[in-house]
């Protein structure tokens, strides 16, 4: 998550910050004492070409019958056969589907609960009260999927195979205790609930940091008007985040055809009985890697996600900035 | 009903800031709090505590005997109370490993990172037409397309042959694109007179960076090293992957094995009969107790870090 922050709005800055800091050099070109430069950028450069555009240049397996003894430059081309040997495998259907559900769903439940949670932290005063509660909710963004898989068993599965706290809970209220770990309808919920936990404070920090950036006179007006703390709430302040909403969704947006490995697979991991509503593709991937070593296929599919991911955030950025303009409050 | 509402209100005050507080409590004699904010305050001490509640009790689960634990589940307190899972743990030589292999990757991988990050960062900032434009889009466009798990994995365990090494773990996330923008953003706000006093007395372009920019920049420093410290340490994704020696798993992996088998606990201690489930428990609590003992200190710049990277569009 934390990668995909900058995106669209470094984009919009660079064009603009660009423009300003450009005369600084006053247009010179290369000069002898600029090799200075040229080492400093060169660690994070060389680490890019291996690590990032390397393995874009991979995706050449895509297109192959791949085989670890001839590797990259030796094995034989296969065309389109890998792209094929997927689409018709009858899994294409509904992994993609899966990926695309789950993503809308955490995409919409995080952005609503970071507005929410910042209009209520909003509310708060005193400057140390509000700042504590910033930081508890903005724990969970820091531990790990692994940890976040361990406390949801705690509420779901409990030691031993015994239900969790939400089936003590349950079973007070004489309530039917299903077995969670079995029972896949619920799962997108679950993991909704789940990236709520771990993202809702996170979301909340950037949409108070636009909040914070509102000058104070709008308010003032409000006062004046005699609208109520709830009014202003919903009539000033979340019509001014849409900006930062809008640059949050192009994120998301971008993102949506990549399911959330790390969350999914520690826990899920390998639990077949769940992959009906929770096999997205990344996970299905890392599975056809790890079980069949077919190179071929889960290239393809890495190929097919990345273009698509490509297309759709070059459209949402495109969306995002004519509506931006013809609103202009960017 | 409302009285109740308007002291949880009145207690959720500090009492630091004191005039502030004056004069609120005057503006709250004269208004009642009205619906929404009380509203707020319950809804905001709703979700810390839910926020909360499960680092407690698996903090808590882990103190309690392993028979209480499998009979009757979690509980607030715990009762009785056992350290068996953490002398077990410690008494093992497992989890001191582990412990090696997650300090090296996070004290590595951070320093690595923030040298390649900075670097590449002051060089787009510094707004030079034939370099930092292309270096910027270059830095870009790994945000926008990826090569995806096969090439990656091709890349480490064929070309580069680094299966089982620590930097299969550390060098595909030392250059992170969102952090270098964090980072660019910062550096244009470098007082240029500063920079144009060092050229004309002769400096160069590395004594530039070293000697002045470096220092005036410390906060962001300490901002970009504290996201990927954080990175590198609940890093378990390409650990995964490429790390199959079970001596040199880093903290997450050991985790990720006891969730999937409860067995592999018993490899963690000495004892045969170990008390597996509260284990599991414990190496939780072992595994972020670092990152929770940092957090107070560290979080403001964690928020810092996010306003310059959201405000400065």
């Amino acid at each position: 998550m934390t990668t995909d922050l900058g995106t669209a709005s470094e984009n919009l800055a660079t064009a603009d910050t660009a423009r300003r800091t450009r005369d600084r050099g006053s247009r010179r070109t290369w000069r002898g004492r600029d090799y200075g430069l040229v080492i400093l950028a060169a660690p994070a450069v060389v680490l890019l070409l291996v690590f990032a555009y390397g393995p874009m240049a991979g995706l050449v397996v895509a297109f192959q019958d791949f085989n670890v003894a001839d590797g990259v430059f030796g094995s034989p081309w296969a065309g389109l056969e890998n792209f094929e040997f997927f689409f018709t495998s009858g899994n294409a259907g509904r992994i993609m589907w899966n990926t695309l559900f789950l993503n809308v769903l955490f995409l919409a439940a995080t952005l609503g609960a970071g507005i929410l949670l910042a209009l209520m932290l909003n509310e708060i005063r005193g400057r140390v009260t509000k700042r504590f509660f910033q930081s508890v909710i903005f724990v969970p963004y820091f531990v790990s999927p692994i940890v976040v898989s361990i406390f949801l068993q705690a509420f779901l599965a409990g030691p031993g195979g015994r239900g969790g706290l939400v089936n003590d809970l349950l079973s007070m209220f004489t309530l039917p205790e299903p077995s969670w770990y079995t029972t896949p309808g619920p799962w997108p919920w679950i993991l909704t609930v789940v990236k709520v936990w771990q993202l809702g404070g996170y979301m909340s920090v950037i949409f108070l940091a636009a909040i914070t950036a509102i000058p104070e006179e709008v308010y003032e007006a409000g006062v004046i008007d005699g609208a109520s703390r709830a009014q202003m709430a919903l009539r000033i302040t979340t019509p001014l985040l849409k900006p930062t909403a809008a640059i949050l969704l192009v994120l998301g947006v971008g993102r949506i055809f990549y399911g959330d490995f790390g969350t999914i697979y520690a826990i899920i991991g390998d639990n077949g009985t769940l992959f009906a509503t929770t096999d997205v593709i990344d996970t299905y991937v890392f599975r056809a890697l790890r079980t069949f070593g077919d190179f071929g296929t889960t290239a393809a599919i890495g190929l097919f996600q990345s273009v698509v991911g490509f297309v759709l955030v070059v459209i949402a950025t495109l969306v995002q900035r004519r509506y931006a303009r013809e609103t202009s409050i960017l | 009903m409302t009285t109740t509402e308007t002291a949880r209100v009145r207690t959720a005050q500090p009492s630091a800031a004191a005039p502030r507080l004056e004069e609120t409590r005057r503006r709250r004699r004269r208004h009642r709090p009205e619906p929404f904010t009380v509203a707020s305050y319950v809804g905001v001490v709703a979700f810390g505590l839910i926020c909360l509640i499960p680092f407690w009790m698996v903090v808590a689960g882990s103190l309690t005997d392993e028979s209480v634990l499998s009979q009757s589940g979690y509980s607030f307190w715990p009762d009785p109370f056992s350290l068996d899972a953490y002398t077990t743990i410690f008494a093992g030589s497992r989890v001191w490993l582990s412990y090696g292999a997650t300090i090296f990757i996070t004290i590595v991988g951070t320093a690595i990172a923030v040298t390649a990050t900075s670097g590449i960062a002051w060089v787009i900032a510094r707004g030079l037409p034939w370099l930092s434009k292309p270096l910027a889009v270059f830095a870009y466009i790994p945000m926008l397309f990826t090569g995806g798990l096969v090439p990656m994995y091709i890349l480490i365990t064929q070309v580069l042959q680094l299966r089982n090494s620590w930097f299969a773990v550390i060098l595909p996330l030392v250059v992170a694109p969102f952090l270098v923008f964090v980072q660019v953003s910062f550096f244009r706000g470098t007082p240029q007179e500063i920079l144009d006093a060092a050229r004309i007395d002769g400096a160069g372009e590395l004594r530039i960076f070293f000697q002045i920019v470096l220092p005036l920049s410390k906060p962001v420093i300490a901002v970009i090293a504290l996201f990927y410290a954080v990175t590198f340490w609940n890093e378990w994704f390409h650990a995964l992957l490429f790390i199959s020696e079970p001596a040199k798993y880093p903290l997450q992996l050991v985790l990720q094995n006891l969730i999937t088998s409860v067995a592999n606990a018993a490899d963690l201690g000495t004892v045969s009969a170990a008390p597996v489930y509260q284990m599991r428990l414990a190496m939780t609590v072992i595994t972020i107790g670092p990152i929770l003992l940092a957090y107070p200190f560290a979080q403001r710049y964690f928020v810092k870090g996010l306003t310059l990277g959201a405000t400065k569009g």
